[in-house]
C-alpha cells in the first residue's frame, strides 16, 4: 500500500511538472494543448499500469482522473481561456492524484489546497457581468478551512473538518454553491474535468470517513441529502442553461450517494461506480455545452431547436448521453444506482424516497433540455456546424466508458470486493441449475 | 436486409416452442456467475412455454410489420434509422420475454421506453414530440415503481429469479408496516406484486396511466401496429411470468381486477366518442388491454395470454390496413345513411319476444351449453362465471348490432348468425381451454390461481345480479332504440348522459390534470430559483 502511494505520488508529479514546462509553450496554444494531452496520456498509461496494485478500490478509483483530463483536453477549443484551462487541468490532475495517493497524512492539506485554488478560480472566472459569486467562493473557503482543520486538529474536529471538505467536493446542500459556480465559471473545458475529479476525490475521502461518523451526524447528513435531492431536482427543472442544469442535477444525484452513505454507514463498490459514472455523464454534458457555446455563444437554449438536422453527430452523442444521465441501461449510472438500491442495509422507504426525489425527475429535466435543442422544427442556423472529429472523440470515449461501467465484468475488481453484496449471488443465479 | 434475421428468428422461435413443449424449459446463462467473465448485470435466458409462445408472436408479427415498413416508410427521411430502431425494439422484446430473472427483464423493460420515444420518428413535428415526451415521462414513473418492486422483492426474499421467487415468498411470509411504529400493515408479497403491477399498468396503458397511448398516435402506422400488437402486451406478459407470485396475494389480484375492469369500461366508452380512426383504435386497444388485465385479476392468466395473442394479430392487421381505410374515406367521406323513418312504427309482442330470444337468451344458452360440453366448471370458479357474463354481453351485443342493419333482419340470416355463434363459441372456448392446458400443464396450478382470485361471496353475488340487470336493461334500451322507439327516460338521466358524454369526450380531463400538475411543478421550481429564466418546453 505504501509502495502504491509512492508510485501514485510520482505519477502526480508528472502533470505538475508538465504544467510548469507547458508555460514555455504559452505563445503556441495548439502546441500547449498537445503537450498537455500528451502528459495526461502518459499519466493515464502510468495509472493503468498501477491499477490493481493498491489492494483496495478506493485508491484505484483515483487513477481514472487522467482519463477525465484526456477527455477534457481533447475537446478543448483554445478560444479565449483555453490555454489557462490546459495548464490548470494538469495542475488539478497533479493535485488530485497526490491527494488520492495520500489517504491519510497530507491528504487534508491537499484537499484544502484544491478547494482554495478552485475558490480563486471561481473568483477569477467572475468578470463583473453579474453579481459576485460569494456563495461559491465562500463554500470553497469553508472547504479549504475544513481541510486545514482536518490536518491540524484532533478528532472530532478533524473528522468534521474533513466531512465539510467532502461535502464541498461531492456537492451536498447547502455546500453545493461552489460546485455550481465551478461548472459555470471555470475557463475552457476545465469544468468537464472538475465535474469528474471533485466527486471522485470527495468519494475517496468519504469512503474512509463514513464508518467512523456518529449516528447523529449521519442523521443530519441524511436530512440534508434528502433536501438536496429534492431542491436539486426542482432547481434543475427550472434551468435554461446547460451548466446550471447539470450542476443542480449533480446536487440531486450526489445527494443520493450521501443518503446511501448515511443510511448504510458504508461506501460500497457500487457507490464508486455511481460516482464515476455520474461524473462522466456531467463531464460529457459540459463538453457538449462547450461545443454549442463555441458556435452560438452563451445563449439561452430556448433560442435553438432542431439541431438533429444540422448537427446530427452531436445530436446522436448527446441523446445517448441523455439516456445515460437519466439512468437507463446499459450505462454505468443505471448499474451504479441499482447497486446502491440493492444494498441490503438500505430500508425500503429509503429506496422509494431516492427513486421519487432523486432519480425520477431526471427523466423530465434531462430529456426536456436535450429534446428542446435536438428535436422540434428546425430553422436556419448559419452557425451550426457539426462536431469535428476532435470534439466527437472525447464524447464517444465517455460513452464507451459509461457502457463499459454498465457492463463491467464483476470479477475485475482488484480488491476482490463484490459489486453487489455476497448473498446477492443468488440474483445472478448462483444457486440455479 | 433486416427481413432475413427476422425470418430466421421466427423459425428459431418455432423450433424453440417445439423443443420446450416436448422437453421442458431450457435455461441459458451467457456468463457464469462467480468468474471473471460474469457481468455486473446478469444475462440469462429462460425458454419455457410462455416465453416461446411470446417469441413466436413477436417474431411473426414483427416480420410482417417490418416487411410493411420497408415499403411504407421508403420515402421518409431517416428511413434506415427507423428500420434499425424497429429491429432493435423487436430484439429487446425478445430478450425481455425470455429473461430468466427480474433484473434482466427490468433492463429490457426500461430500454423499451427510449425506443418508443425514438420510434415516434417525426421529431420535428411538435404534437409528435409532445406525445413522445409524455410517453417517456409517464412510462418512467411506472418503470420506477417496477424497479421499487424488484428491490423490495430482493430485500424480502433474497432472490429475483423467476423460478425461486414464488417459492421463497410462500415459505417466508413477511408483513410490512406502512407507518412507523406499526399500525397499518401489508403483506410483503402484496407490496411487491402491487409495485410490479404499477409497472405493468404503464406499459399496458391501464387507467389512469393510459393517456400516453392516445398521445402517441402521431407516430407512423407501422409503429402503431408494433405498439398495439407487441409492446403493449408487456404488462400481460409480466403478470403471467409472475403468476405464481400473484397467486399468493388475493388482495393484489382484486386490485388488478378492478383496474382492468375500469380500464376496459372507460377505454371502450372513450372509444365510442372518438372521431379519428387511429384514436378509435387506440382506445379500443386500451379497452382490450383492460380486458386482458382483468383476466389476470380473475386468475385466468393463460386466458390473458390467449387474449393478447388474438388481439395482437387482430390489431396489427387493423392498423396496417387503416391507411387504406383513411384513403378510401377521403374519396367517400359521407357515412352510410340510415333512414330512421323507414324503421317500423311499433314493435309487436312477437317481435319483442323473438328479438329477446334471438339476441339475448339464445347466446346465453349457447354459452352455457358450450361450457357444459367442454366441462368448464362454472360453479367452482367465480372467474369463469364472470367470463361467461362478458361473453354473453359481447355476443348479444354483436348480434344486436347486426340486426340493426335491416338487410340482415330475416329468419334465415338470424339462424345463420346463431349457428356462427355456436361455432365461434365452441372454437374459442376449446382453444382457450387447450391453450390453458398447454401453458399451465398442471390443472391444480390453474385451479389455485382461480381460487386465489375469488371475490368474497356477497360481493360476487351482488356483481352477478347487477350484471344481469344491466345486461337486460341495456338490451331493452338498445333494442328499442334500434327499432326507432324512444323509451321514456327521465330528464335528469338525459342531462347526466350529456354531461358524461362531454367528460368522456375530454378523456376524463386526465390530460389536462397531468398538464396542470406539470405546470405547477415548473412554477414551484422557477420560484425556487430566481436566476432561471422560465421553462423550456
Amino acid at each position: 500500500m505504501m509502495a502504491f502511494g509512492w508510485s501514485v505520488g510520482w505519477l502526480a508529479a508528472l502533470p505538475l511538472v508538465g504544467a510548469v514546462m507547458g508555460c514555455a509553450l504559452w505563445g503556441r496554444p495548439w502546441a500547449l494543448k498537445h503537450w498537455a494531452l500528451a502528459v495526461s496520456l502518459v499519466t493515464l498509461v502510468g495509472g493503468l499500469a498501477l491499477a490493481g496494485r493498491s489492494g483496495g478500490l478506493a485508491a484505484d478509483v483515483v487513477l481514472l482522473l487522467p482519463a477525465g483530463a484526456c477527455f477534457s483536453l481533447m475537446g478543448e477549443r483554445l478560444h479565449d481561456t483555453g490555454r489557462h484551462a490546459c495548464l490548470l487541468t494538469l495542475v488539478l490532475l497533479g493535485l488530485g492524484l497526490a491527494a488520492g495517493a495520500e489517504q491519510e497524512g497530507s491528504q487534508p492539506i491537499l484537499l484544502a489546497l484544491l478547494c482554495g485554488l478552485l475558490g480563486a478560480l471561481v473568483w477569477h472566472g467572475w468578470q463583473g457581468s453579474d453579481s459576485v459569486p460569494w456563495w461559491g467562493i465562500g463554500t470553497y473557503g469553508i472547504g479549504a478551512l475544513g481541510g486545514l482543520l482536518a490536518a491540524i486538529a484532533r478528532p472530532p474536529v478533524s473528522t468534521i473538518g474533513l466531512l465539510v471538505s467532502c461535502a464541498v467536493l461531492v456537492p451536498l446542500g447547502p455546500l453545493h454553491a461552489g460546485f455550481v459556480e465551478a461548472l459555470r465559471r471555470l475557463p475552457g473545458n476545465l469544468p468537464a474535468f472538475v465535474a469528474l475529479a471533485l466527486p471522485v476525490l470527495g468519494w475517496q475521502s468519504l469512503a474512509g470517513l463514513v464508518p467512523h461518523l456518529p449516528a447523529t451526524v449521519l442523521y443530519g447528513i441524511a436530512a440534508l441529502a434528502l433536501g438536496g435531492m429534492l431542491s436539486g431536482a426542482l432547481k434543475a427543472v427550472a434551468q435554461t442553461r446547460i451548466p446550471h442544469l447539470v450542476a443542480y442535477a449533480s446536487l440531486s444525484f450526489f445527494s443520493i450517494l450521501w443518503w446511501n452513505a448515511a443510511l448504510t454507514r458504508t461506501m460500497a463498490l457500487a457507490t464508486a461506480l455511481f460516482v464515476v459514472a455520474m461524473g462522466l455523464v456531467v463531464s460529457g454534458w459540459l463538453l457538449v455545452w462547450k461545443a454549442l457555446e463555441a458556435r452560438f455563444g452563451d445563449i439561452d437554449v430556448r433560442a435553438i431547436r432542431g439541431l438533429a438536422h444540422t448537427m446530427p453527430r452531436l445530436s446522436l452523442l448527446w441523446f445517448l448521453l441523455t439516456l445515460a444521465a437519466i439512468g437507463l441501461p446499459p450505462f454505468g449510472v443505471f448499474t451504479g444506482l441499482m447497486g446502491l438500491l440493492l444494498a441490503p442495509t438500505l430500508p425500503f422507504l429509503g429506496v422509494l424516497l431516492v427513486i421519487a426525489c432523486g432519480w425520477l425527475p431526471a427523466s423530465w429535466y434531462f430529456l426536456g433540455m436535450s429534446q428542446r435543442l435536438i428535436f422540434g422544427p428546425h430553422g436556419p442556423h448559419p452557425l451550426a456546424r457539426d462536431l469535428s472529429a476532435g470534439e466527437a472523440v472525447p464524447l464517444l470515449g465517455i460513452l464507451l466508458l459509461l457502457v463499459g461501467l454498465g457492463l463491467l465484468p464483476s470479477g475485475l475488481s482488484a480488491s476482490g470486493e463484490a459489486f453487489f453484496p455476497p448473498h446477492l449471488a443468488k440474483v445472478f443465479g448462483a444457486g440455479d441449475q | 436486409m433486416g427481413v432475413a434475421p427476422l425470418v430466421v428468428s421466427f423459425v428459431g422461435a418455432l423450433l424453440t416452442l417445439g423443443q420446450v413443449a416436448s422437453e421442458g424449459p431450457v435455461v441459458v446463462r451467457l456468463a457464469d456467475p462467480g468468474t471473471v467473465s460474469s457481468l455486473i448485470l446478469p444475462v440469462s435466458f429462460r425458454f419455457d412455454r410462455l416465453s416461446s409462445v411470446m417469441m413466436v408472436l413477436i417474431t411473426g408479427i414483427g416480420t410482417l410489420i417490418y416487411l410493411f415498413s420497408v415499403r411504407y416508410m421508403r420515402q421518409e427521411r431517416g428511413y434506415a434509422r427507423f428500420l434499425a430502431v424497429m429491429l432493435l425494439t423487436i430484439a429487446v422484446l425478445l430478450c425481455m420475454v425470455s429473461s430468466a430473472n427480474l433484473l434482466m427483464l427490468l433492463v429490457c423493460w426500461q430500454m423499451l421506453t427510449p425506443l418508443l420515444y425514438l420510434l415516434a420518428h417525426r421529431h420535428e413535428h411538435e404534437p409528435t414530440l409532445d406525445g413522445a415526451f409524455k410517453t417517456f415521462t409517464l412510462l418512467r414513473v411506472t418503470d420506477m415503481a417496477f424497479l421499487a418492486g424488484i428491490v423490495l422483492a430482493y430485500a424480502l426474499y433474497g432472490t429475483v429469479e423467476f423460478q425461486d421467487l414464488a417459492a421463497c415468498a410462500a415459505s417466508t411470509p413477511v408483513a410490512l408496516s406502512l407507518w412507523p411504529g406499526g399500525g397499518l400493515e401489508i403483506s410483503g408479497v402484496t407490496a411487491v406484486t402491487l409495485l410490479i403491477f404499477i409497472g405493468a399498468m404503464g406499459k399496458s396503458a391501464q387507467f389512469p396511466i393510459h393517456i400516453w397511448l392516445p398521445g402517441s398516435l402521431y407516430a407512423p402506422t407501422p409503429v402503431h401496429a408494433l405498439l398495439h400488437a407487441g409492446i403493449i402486451n408487456a404488462g400481460g406478459f409480466l403478470l403471467n411470468r409472475l403468476a405464481p407470485l400473484y397467486g399468493l396475494s388475493p388482495a393484489t389480484l382484486h386490485v388488478v381486477f378492478v383496474v382492468g375492469m375500469l380500464t376496459a369500461i372507460l377505454g371502450a366508452t372513450m372509444m365510442l366518442v372518438q372521431n379519428d380512426i387511429k384514436k378509435t383504435l387506440g382506445f379500443s386497444t386500451i379497452g382490450q388491454m383492460g380486458y386482458m388485465i382483468m383476466e389476470c385479476g380473475l386468475g385466468a392468466f393463460a386466458l390473458a395470454v390467449f387474449h393478447l395473442i388474438a388481439h395482437g394479430l387482430f390489431k396489427a392487421t387493423v392498423f396496417l390496413n387503416c391507411a387504406n381505410v383513411i384513403h378510401k374515406a377521403r374519396q367517400e367521406p359521407a357515412f352510410p345513411h340510415h333512414d330512421r323513418a323507414a324503421d317500423e312504427a311499433e314493435l309487436s309482442r312477437v317481435t319483442w319476444l323473438t328479438g329477446f330470444l334471438a339476441t339475448l337468451v339464445l347466446p346465453l344458452i349457447i354459452l352455457l351449453a358450450a361450457h357444459g360440453v367442454l366441462r368448464i366448471p362454472l360453479l367452482d370458479s367465480q372467474g369463469n362465471v364472470i367470463f361467461l357474463f362478458f361473453a354473453w354481453v359481447t355476443s348479444s351485443q354483436a348480434i344486436l348490432t347486426l340486426t340493426r342493419l335491416r338487410a340482415v333482419a330475416s329468419w334465415k340470416v338470424s339462424a345463420a348468425m346463431l349457428l356462427t355463434l355456436v361455432f365461434v363459441v365452441f372454437t374459442y372456448l376449446f382453444a382457450a381451454e387447450a391453450f390453458t392446458a398447454f401453458l399451465y400443464p398442471n390443472p391444480r396450478d390453474v385451479a389455485a390461481l382461480l381460487s386465489a382470485a375469488a371475490l368474497p361471496g356477497w360481493l360476487f353475488d351482488g356483481l352477478v345480479v347487477a350484471a344481469t340487470w344491466l345486461v337486460v336493461l341495456g338490451w331493452v334500451v338498445v333494442y328499442a332504440s334500434a327499432h326507432g322507439h324512444a323509451l321514456p327516460i327521465p330528464g335528469w338521466v338525459d342531462r347526466l348522459r350529456i354531461r358524461l358524454y362531454v367528460v368522456v369526450m375530454n378523456r376524463l380531463y386526465l390530460d389536462a390534470l397531468y398538464f396542470r400538475l406539470g405546470q405547477e411543478i415548473r412554477r414551484l421550481a422557477e420560484s425556487l430559483d430566481p436566476v432561471a429564466w422560465g421553462r423550456w418546453s
